[in-house]
């Protein structure tokens, strides 16, 4: 369970997220969707701890994250994939998911590396990448150079890497950018065979169309702040968001567009945008 | 899992079998014995060529765990070679009447330099690139300068002469040949050593350091304590090289440790190939050669290795062995495992 408490970002004199708080729980897949500029990449990017909170608490169970180094917040069970693809390109897919397994202290660091015992565990790790590789399809990639891969593989590979080390908090930062369609479908039907019991997902799209069918709640922010929270249905529903969207004329449409105007990376066709019901 | 695919075999066949790569280990072994034997052969001045060869694969190793798998430019790494070649020095002279055995002097000047390289890591790990590069070039100077000025501890420039003779297990080290048997050796526990660690989470953990550091942390790894650990056994063959090189020359000083030595161990892998071991050993080979086969042109000398130095690195801007024809790529390409 991971839990923003009252969390505050600031640059400067700008709020990028302002008191936000709410609990993703685990076992459903929780979506953050916004305009641009809304704070949704802030709290993802906080929580991971490459920005540091200005005021509040970021929690997994009784855990503070934001108290935490970056490396200590992955061990905390927090995995996360990034808006541009961040792999190691020089080495293998393989290597590229070890690396989210290797051993935290300098004692089994030594040990692996000069053989005192630590063998076994090696091959553990190495099945382990291998089984999730299997799952994903990634299996006959394994010994190519991640940088080789083609975009949608390294977005597969990235999501492969994050789920290694069976986090328990996964942050999807825009996984269906730059997919075209038929990609997009499986990565939604990888997402989807991801949800288990005791992980919090948390998806950040511009896709609407991917979020309305896989999430279990939904999270809308704007201007840094949180606007409403629930179901698909009941976002759709909700006259609140709705007047904040579409009661300023376009306002909805910042999402569509945000994602348009990226349209070498997200493809979004003609009407297949998010339908909101006027009130 | 089919084993008709190529990936499979090499996860699988780690898993439950151990293939010994016979072809493989045959084809590095034969390359000290062959070593061994032209040995027998060269008079003494090539034969002292052939160990300053050996002496600076060692190094080039060595340096290659910071620099090559971990992406660090260090060019300071002569200071631990002079650690390790005054701990022989100092440990093994009539300066202060010392007399310790070699094997333990090894030893020692591989943990002190160790230690130094810890200490060094500690305030510079957080620097990146050019920055971390100028402050490893300074430390270097600093040990030079210091070596040169303690005078009470080191002689000063005058540096120490009249060190002992190495003695390992009852056998004298006096002949280049003594040297050429215990550099192969070395060389040998030093390429063993390096290949290890590019196997081991320890080089996952480095290589992800050296391709994205963010992301690398972003998995879990703690950066710094990864680098330390770089950066310690890095220092500790650079250690273990100096106090070879101090037995071998019985006599060191200051004039041995300049910026130059350190710009030619960066020279040698990077002429060879970063993060291949293969290349550490040929780019010492022709780091050392050339100069010595340029010899007859003395006055141009150094222009023409300057010139031959451009040509390679032109023509091969990742080194003559690039990274991914590392000795586990000859082990698969011959049928071994790993």
């Amino acid at each position: 369970m991971l839990r923003f408490d009252h969390v505050t970002k600031q640059f400067g004199g700008f709020k990028a997220v302002d008191d936000v708080s709410f609990t993703v729980r685990p076992g459903i897949i929780t979506a953050v969707i916004g305009p641009n500029g809304a704070g949704k990449s802030t709290l993802v990017n906080m929580a991971a701890g490459s920005y540091r909170v200005s005021t509040g608490r970021i929690l997994i169970d009784d855990v503070e994250l934001q108290a935490l180094p970056k490396h200590k917040i992955a061990h905390a069970g927090l995995s996360r994939t990034y808006q541009n693809i961040r792999l190691f390109d020089g080495m293998s897919v393989m290597k590229n998911l070890e690396v989210a397994l290797v051993p935290p202290s300098i004692g089994s660091l030594v040990s692996d590396t000069f053989g005192f015992g630590g063998r076994r565990e090696a091959e553990e790790r190495r099945e382990r990448c291998f089984e999730v590789l299997k799952t994903l399809g990634l299996a006959p990639f394994a010994e190519r150079q991640a940088g080789s891969l083609a975009y949608g593989q390294q977005k597969l590979v990235e999501l492969a890497r994050a789920i290694v080390p069976k986090p328990r908090v996964l942050l999807l930062d825009e996984p269906a950018a730059g997919l075209n369609h038929g990609e997009t479908e499986q990565l939604k039907q990888h997402i989807l065979a991801l949800r288990q019991p005791d992980l919090a997902m948390v998806l950040i799209e511009h896709d609407m169309k991917l979020i309305m069918s896989i999430s279990d709640t939904i999270i809308v922010m704007n201007r840094g702040q949180l606007l409403a929270e629930g179901s698909p249905a009941d976002i759709r529903a909700n006259i609140e968001v709705q007047e904040a969207y579409l009661g300023q004329p376009g306002a909805i449409r910042d999402i569509e567009a945000a994602a348009r105007g990226r349209r070498n990376r997200v493809r979004l066709r003609e009407g297949e945008g998010l339908t909101w019901h006027q009130p | 899992m089919s084993a008709k695919k190529p990936w499979c075999t090499r996860v699988t066949s780690d898993a439950k079998t151990t293939h010994i790569p016979w072809l493989g280990a045959a084809v590095l072994l034969l390359l000290p014995v062959a070593v061994l034997i032209l040995g027998q052969f060269l008079p003494t001045y090539p034969l002292r060529v052939l160990d300053m060869i050996l002496l600076y694969a060692i190094l080039g190793l060595g340096l290659n765990i910071v620099v090559g798998y971990a992406g660090l430019l260090d060019l300071g790494f002569v200071a631990f070679y002079a650690i390790g070649a005054y701990s022989w020095a100092l440990l093994a002279s009539g300066q202060f009447d010392i007399h310790l055995p070699f094997w333990l002097v090894l030893i020692i000047g591989a943990g002190l330099a160790g230690i130094a390289g810890i200490l060094l890591g500690i305030p510079v790990l957080r620097l990146r690139g050019d920055y971390l590069a100028i402050v490893t070039l300074g430390f270097g100077e600093i040990i030079r300068v210091l070596m040169n000025n303690l005078d009470g501890l080191t002689n000063g420039p005058q540096g120490i002469a009249r060190i002992d003779e190495a003695h390992l297990f009852g056998w004298t080290l006096s002949t280049p040949l003594d040297f050429l048997y215990l550099l192969v050796g070395l060389l040998i526990i030093a390429f063993l050593f390096v290949w290890r660690i590019e196997g081991s989470a320890l080089g996952t953990a480095l290589s992800a350091v050296r391709e994205d550091q963010d992301a690398a942390r972003g998995c879990g790894i703690d950066t710094t304590r990864v680098k330390l650990v770089a950066f310690c056994t890095s220092a500790m063959i650079g250690g273990a090289g100096g106090v070879v090189f101090a037995a071998m020359q019985r006599f060191v000083s200051p004039e041995s440790f300049t910026f130059w030595e350190s710009l030619v161990i960066v020279l040698v892998i990077v002429v060879g190939g970063l993060g291949n071991p293969f290349g550490a050993i040929l780019g010492a080979t022709l780091l050392i050669l050339i100069p010595e086969m340029l010899r007859a042109w003395a006055d141009y000398r150094l222009l023409l290795y300057g010139i031959a130095l451009v040509l390679i690195i032109l023509s091969r801007p990742r080194g003559l062995l690039p990274r991914a024809y590392g000795p586990s790529w000859l082990m698969r390409r011959l049928g071994g495992g790993r």
